[in-house]
């Protein structure tokens, strides 16, 4: 490898490029790196501002503890679950619109404007919202199901911990499959015609053409899709605190651990395990990202 | 010039290393500059604490102080800080007005940031006991603290026999019940039940047509603890002992607790939405709109039960002493007031504030206007007050029985908990003794972390 010798105009432009990246740079550092540095560093301490005399350097303690608290396992558990059926769920739902959104109808163009619509509500409002519509005493869901006659008394949908995860479950999909969707019609966009009108040739149906051509080529797409939604879901946190009245209830239901971590932090007042709990989610944002890259990254052929 | 391959990878990786290098150091810099978790400036005690807080009696006109408040009062916006301001000179730069559920995470977040820019904040029992120990409240000398106050509402800004604030307004839970439903039940309007028995009763005679008979509000932590200790207590129980070790499956709590279950399961009169309201302000407005017959409620539910609004009024309100279960009658304390933050500037100021709060000037409107139970003894006693707030007269027989609220640093976490056990014993996934001693058991460390 050679290296060329830098004019004296080159390393000013060199040194303009470096000054004018730097606000940014510091920014980012500022908003990003700083914090994340000084969560780090809360974690290693016992640090309840509750019991201000105890605060001490613990190193690895609150790790230690996270490994056998049962609380973060049961919150650990339920975001599992919540994850499953949201990031499976969500990806499955958006490909599937995605795909009829695909077939030319009238009033296509209008529905995939449409298909934006609950993306673009915010959270709060989105939490609010389903919180009236499955209200117990005037919801919309009980009204309609007693109007149906399939309901004798009202369900109380947020009094019961598997009932209100599922409304959370299906707030979250309902919020976050058209921002999918949208991303898979792009993809399927660029999916070249000709390999369908080839496999049509080949005799191929619908049903084939589906699993044989869309999917393989949207395998770029589909890691991307599970790794921002499974993002999403381990760190849910809006619509739960409104859903529930800022609780994680009822019950503890729908405490998942970023809302485990959130309580932690300011309901107990427990910096240092809660930023340790902070930490540890990360980790696992990090570990799921990097599963999915693993299952579905591209494999680099072999140079025969 | 050219370099040889293996000096070309030499620089570059000396060039990385010290941009690495370079960042490190900002980092560590960058950090060092940060309150460390350590230090005394972190817990608060070096920021501000100081020796309790006295009246100078210098003039301190032209002072800014700036409030943060839950929205339970209008008045203070409504004439009193422009009355306040007037009597004292000090401008009042800033009166916010927050949702009561989310000021415990702005409050603590700004403790812990050490915000200046807040004097005086709104606070309860729980959170003088919170944040009081965190030692992020200044505490108050006897000379602060106004004679004419009526001592027991001391308790809400106090923990561990340390006054921490002064309180803007006294609050115990009555019993309000629809005089119409009564009387279309073929009940006596005028004649509050007495007993338990008399109320469950009542409570099942008044659920008609898809309303129940009595109503609450169980759908949060906080919540939960207060419908299960005023049960409790209306059971002739303690939450703690003398030497603060917990009660909560002693068999006042467990009969406390089963009766709350029957009143769901067994007798069908209490309507299955409590288990979903989170605050009392959903369950006043239920009561006001005539959807149930009976709540045990906060004072404000008469004002707002004698709204223009309301399908209730004075004359189909009642009021009175709630039931009880093994006594005549219990209560729960939710009186609130002012305290002042460890890291203000303005602590003179601000005193100021807390002191006009407490007096009578304040209280006669927070009683006239808002329908709040006043703390100056001089409007207490004043028969005007009784007139404009018939509940008046059930708070003062109320207070010669037991009325508690065992506010304490632990309070959000004994919440949680309690909650969890609550809502398995209000589901029927568990008997009320079970699940109050799984709740026992995981309070039992909690408090022994506190208490040491």
């Amino acid at each position: 490898m050679t290296r060329r010798t830098l004019t004296a105009a080159e390393r000013g432009d060199r040194r303009f490029a470096v000054l004018a990246a730097s606000p940014a740079v510091l920014t980012i550092g500022a908003l990003f790196l700083y914090p994340l540095g000084y969560a780090v560093l809360l974690s290693l301490y016992r640090l309840n501002d509750k019991m201000p005399g105890a605060t001490a350097f613990i190193g690895l303690e609150n790790y230690v503890q996270l490994a056998t608290d049962a609380n973060f396992h049961q919150a650990l558990g339920r975001t599992f679950v919540f994850c499953l059926v949201t990031v499976f769920g969500g990806v499955a739902l958006a490909v599937g619109i995605a795909a009829l959104l695909q077939n030319p109808f009238r009033g296509r163009n209008l529905a995939r404007v449409l298909l934006l619509v609950p993306w673009a509500v915010p959270p709060v409002v989105n939490g609010i919202m389903w919180k009236l519509i499955f209200d117990g005493s005037y919801g919309a869901v009980n009204a309609v199901l007693e109007g149906l006659g399939l309901l004798d008394a009202p369900i109380q949908w947020l009094a019961d911990p598997q009932l209100t995860m599922g409304v959370l479950m299906l707030s979250e999909v309902w919020k976050l499959t058209p921002f999918l969707a949208l991303m898979t019609i792009a993809s399927m966009q660029a999916i070249p015609s000709n390999i369908y009108r080839a496999a049509s040739i080949d005799g191929a149906g619908g049903w084939d053409r589906f699993w044989k051509v869309t999917l393989p080529n949207l395998r770029g797409t589909l890691m991307f899709l599970l790794i921002v939604q499974s993002m999403w879901s381990i760190k849910v946190f809006d619509t739960i605190y409104v859903l529930t009245g800022g609780s994680g209830g009822p019950a503890e239901a729908t405490t998942t651990i970023n809302f485990l971590a959130y309580l932690t932090t300011f309901s107990y007042l427990d910096r240092g395990y809660g930023a340790a709990l902070s930490i540890t989610i990360m980790a696992i944002v990090i570990a799921v990202t990097g599963f999915w890259i693993l299952v579905l990254g591209r494999r680099k052929e072999k140079a025969s | 010039m050219a370099l040889s391959p293996r000096s070309a990878t030499r620089r570059g990786v000396a060039t990385r290393r010290r941009v690495l290098g370079a960042g490190a150091t900002a980092g560590a810099l960058g950090l060092s500059a940060c309150v460390m978790p350590g230090s005394e400036r972190a817990s608060g005690r070096g920021a501000g604490a100081s020796a309790p807080l006295a009246p100078d009696g210098s003039d301190h006109a032209g002072t800014e102080i700036s409030i943060l408040d839950d929205n339970t009062n209008l008045v203070f916006k409504q004439g009193l800080i422009e009355q306040f301001e007037a009597e004292t000179g000090i401008v009042v730069k800033n009166y916010e007005m927050a949702n009561f559920n989310d000021l415990h995470d702005r409050f603590a977040t700004a403790f812990a940031a050490q915000d200046a820019s807040i004097d005086v904040v709104m606070t309860w029992a729980g959170w003088s006991a919170e944040f009081g120990q965190a030692g992020w409240l200044q505490e108050l000398a006897p000379d602060a603290i106004p004679e004419d106050l009526i001592r027991p509402a001391l308790d809400a800004v106090s923990w561990d026999d340390t006054v921490f604030g002064l309180p803007k307004f006294a609050s115990v839970q009555t019993m309000f019940w629809n005089q119409e439903h009564f009387a279309e039940a073929g009940l006596d309007p005028e004649t509050v039940p007495e007993t338990w028995d008399e109320f469950v009763a009542a409570a099942k005679a008044t659920t008609v047509d898809g309303r129940y008979g009595y109503c609450c509000d169980i759908g949060n932590p906080a919540g939960a603890y207060q419908n299960f200790l005023r049960s409790l207590l209306l059971a002739g129980g303690e939450l703690y002992d003398a030497d603060w070790i917990p009660q909560l499956d002693s068999e006042a709590g467990i009969e406390g607790l089963t009766k709350m279950v029957e009143l769901l399961h067994v007798h069908k009169a209490m309507d299955p939405t409590s288990l979903q309201i989170t605050n009392a302000s959903d369950l006043i407005e239920i009561f006001a709109q005539g959807r149930t017959s009976t709540v045990f409620n906060w004072p404000f539910q008469w004002a707002s039960a004698v709204a223009e609004d309301a399908a209730t009024s004075a004359g189909t309100t009642g009021n009175g002493l709630i039931p009880g279960i093994a006594v005549r009658t219990s209560s729960i304390d939710g009186s609130e007031g002012y305290a002042i933050s460890t890291f203000s500037q303005h602590k003179q100021a601000a005193l100021k504030w807390l002191q006009f709060a407490a007096s009578a000037t304040a209280q006669k409107e927070i009683v006239e206007q808002e329908g709040w139970l006043p703390v100056s003894r001089t409007i207490l006693e004043d028969p005007a007050t009784l007139e404009t707030l018939p509940v008046v007269e059930t708070y003062q027989e109320a207070t010669q029985h037991p009325v508690e609220r065992y506010g304490t640093p632990w309070s959000n976490e004994l919440d949680q908990l309690l909650s969890v056990q609550i809502f398995r014993a209000m589901n029927q996934e568990a008997e009320p003794a079970q699940a109050l001693q799984a709740a026992q058991q995981e309070l039992l460390p909690i408090v022994e972390k506190y208490m040491g």
